[in-house]
């Protein structure tokens, strides 16, 4: 019975359950389609002969094309995606106190940190799947809306938009620590509004580059969106420490945790 | 046995590393059960406060979801899933939802995950609660084949009297926090023993 056996074993449990649960496959469809939707409504709306509506809206497809169909999408995907992957983070991790199960998780063969562990990894493997049904859904989109088959200079974009997506879902972790250290859901949720909300204003006042939460967003607009929010390769690679701290700190949290209150 | 608030719960939950207790150590085969080893786990079965039912599994996918996670080889997880189904009368339950299941099959779920696994020391808290009568009869089945045929240990706590008089081999008997009584229920009026316990320590603790 070796701890990578115990692992598999966990790790098939927990996928089951993100299979089964509606949270995992409906917040996999909102972000996948409803991305693809929102952003082939702002182009057509940018095309309205609304003139409101259009002079509204043409800011966030300036590009025009391809480059700014893409554009909307990253727009929306660094908010939406933030959310959507801390919503499924807080309630893998938050349900467990809320549903009372977590008093089956004790005084088993697998180690709570194992547990835990495996809840992250089968996160990732969702995450991963929702990011490329997510590159799936702008393709049909954009093919929809008449830009036809993108060249290849739109490449590199559609990949800096996966990329995203998978960064952001890594940016979304703090949740699981949230969750646990809140016992249950909402503080997870909570934790994701606020960093969602800080990230917005880090933008907002100049430093959104150094601002790990709000960096990807800012990268993946660069390649549509012209110099100005440039994000070095500094400032985006801080991502991975804060994801990899919060994974730590969730994991120690689980090792450490007691049903004291 | 206690009352309500005797620390039934409490010990229960030190003794399966859910709470550290302030003082002392808690051994299981003579490990601190920080240090134990996952096999000793592997034969430790228990229910305290909530099932582990995931609403969203069926009762079948739930217990071999507990027994994956008490480290039933995938191959072996069907034979005991099916063997505790029939058991403790699942079966026509199996392929239903946690979610809609009554509390007393809900209960079931929760005995049935703590037993599949062939446990040599049974930890339960309050098992009887939400349960039938036909529940109750099943589950002292179960224990009492348990305790029988592989020789488990089994620690129950419960306010049922008559019950517990009915299976134990020894009670104990708690009261604000610490251990008051050991009573060996056969012979003795279990109903009388127990609350002349209480009195006694309440008395003595005013």
């Amino acid at each position: 019975m070796s701890r990578s056996w115990l692992l598999g074993a966990a790790y098939s449990t927990e996928a089951r359950k993100i299979c089964t649960a509606r949270v995992g496959v409906a917040t996999l469809i909102m972000l996948d389609i409803g991305t693809a939707l929102i952003s082939v409504a702002a182009v057509l709306g940018a095309r309205s002969e609304d003139s409101v509506i259009a002079a509204k809206l043409a800011p966030l497809v300036a590009a025009g094309g391809w480059a700014g169909y893409l554009s909307a999408s990253t727009q929306v995907t660094s908010v939406a995606g933030l959310l959507g992957f801390g919503v499924v983070l807080a309630w893998q991790f938050g349900r467990e106190f809320s549903e009372g199960t977590v008093t089956g998780l004790f005084a088993i063969p697998v180690q709570r940190r194992t547990l835990a562990a495996a809840k992250l990894l089968v996160y990732l493997s969702w995450a991963v799947v929702v990011s490329t049904g997510l590159l799936l859904a702008l393709l049909v989109g954009g093919v929809s809306l008449g830009l036809g088959l993108p060249g290849g200079e739109i490449w590199p974009l559609l990949a800096r938009g996966y990329g995203l997506a998978l960064l952001t879902a890594g940016l979304a972790i703090p949740a699981a620590w949230a969750a646990t250290l809140g016992r249950g859901l909402l503080s997870g949720i909570a934790t994701i509004i606020a960093v969602i909300v800080l990230a917005q204003i880090a933008v907002f006042t100049g430093i959104g580059g150094w601002f790990p939460f709000s960096a990807p967003g800012l990268w993946a607009a660069t390649g549509s969106a012209g110099p100005d929010l440039a994000v070095s390769p500094l400032q985006l690679a801080l991502v991975l420490p804060v994801a990899a701290a919060s994974a730590g700190l969730t994991l120690r949290a689980w090792h450490r945790l007691q049903l004291d209150r | 046995m206690g009352l309500n608030g005797a620390g039934k719960s409490t010990f229960m939950k030190l003794l399966l590393g859910m709470l550290r207790p302030d003082v002392g150590t808690v051994a299981i085969n003579g490990k601190d059960i920080r240090d134990a080893p996952a096999m000793i786990w592997a034969k430790v079965g228990h229910l305290v406060e909530h099932p582990l039912a995931y609403p969203e599994l069926t009762t079948r996918a739930n217990l071999g979801l507990g027994a994956r996670l008490h480290a039933v080889k995938p191959t072996e997880v069907p034979t005991l899933v099916e063997e505790i189904l029939d058991e403790l009368a699942l079966k026509p339950y199996a392929n239903v939802r946690a979610r809609v299941l009554s509390s007393g099959n809900r209960q079931r779920l929760g005995l049935a995950s703590a037993l599949q696994h062939n446990p040599t020391f049974i930890v339960l808290d309050e098992p009887t609660n939400t349960l039938d009568p036909s529940g109750v009869i099943l589950l002292r089945e179960a224990l009492m084949r348990r305790a029988g045929e592989t020789g488990a240990a089994v620690l129950v706590s419960s306010h049922h009297l008559d019950e517990v008089a009915r299976i134990a081999d020894r009670i104990w008997v708690l009261n604000g926090g610490r251990l008051i009584g050991d009573l060996d229920p056969r012979g003795i009026d279990i109903e009388r023993s127990f609350f002349g316990l209480i009195h006694a320590d309440t008395k003595e603790s005013a």
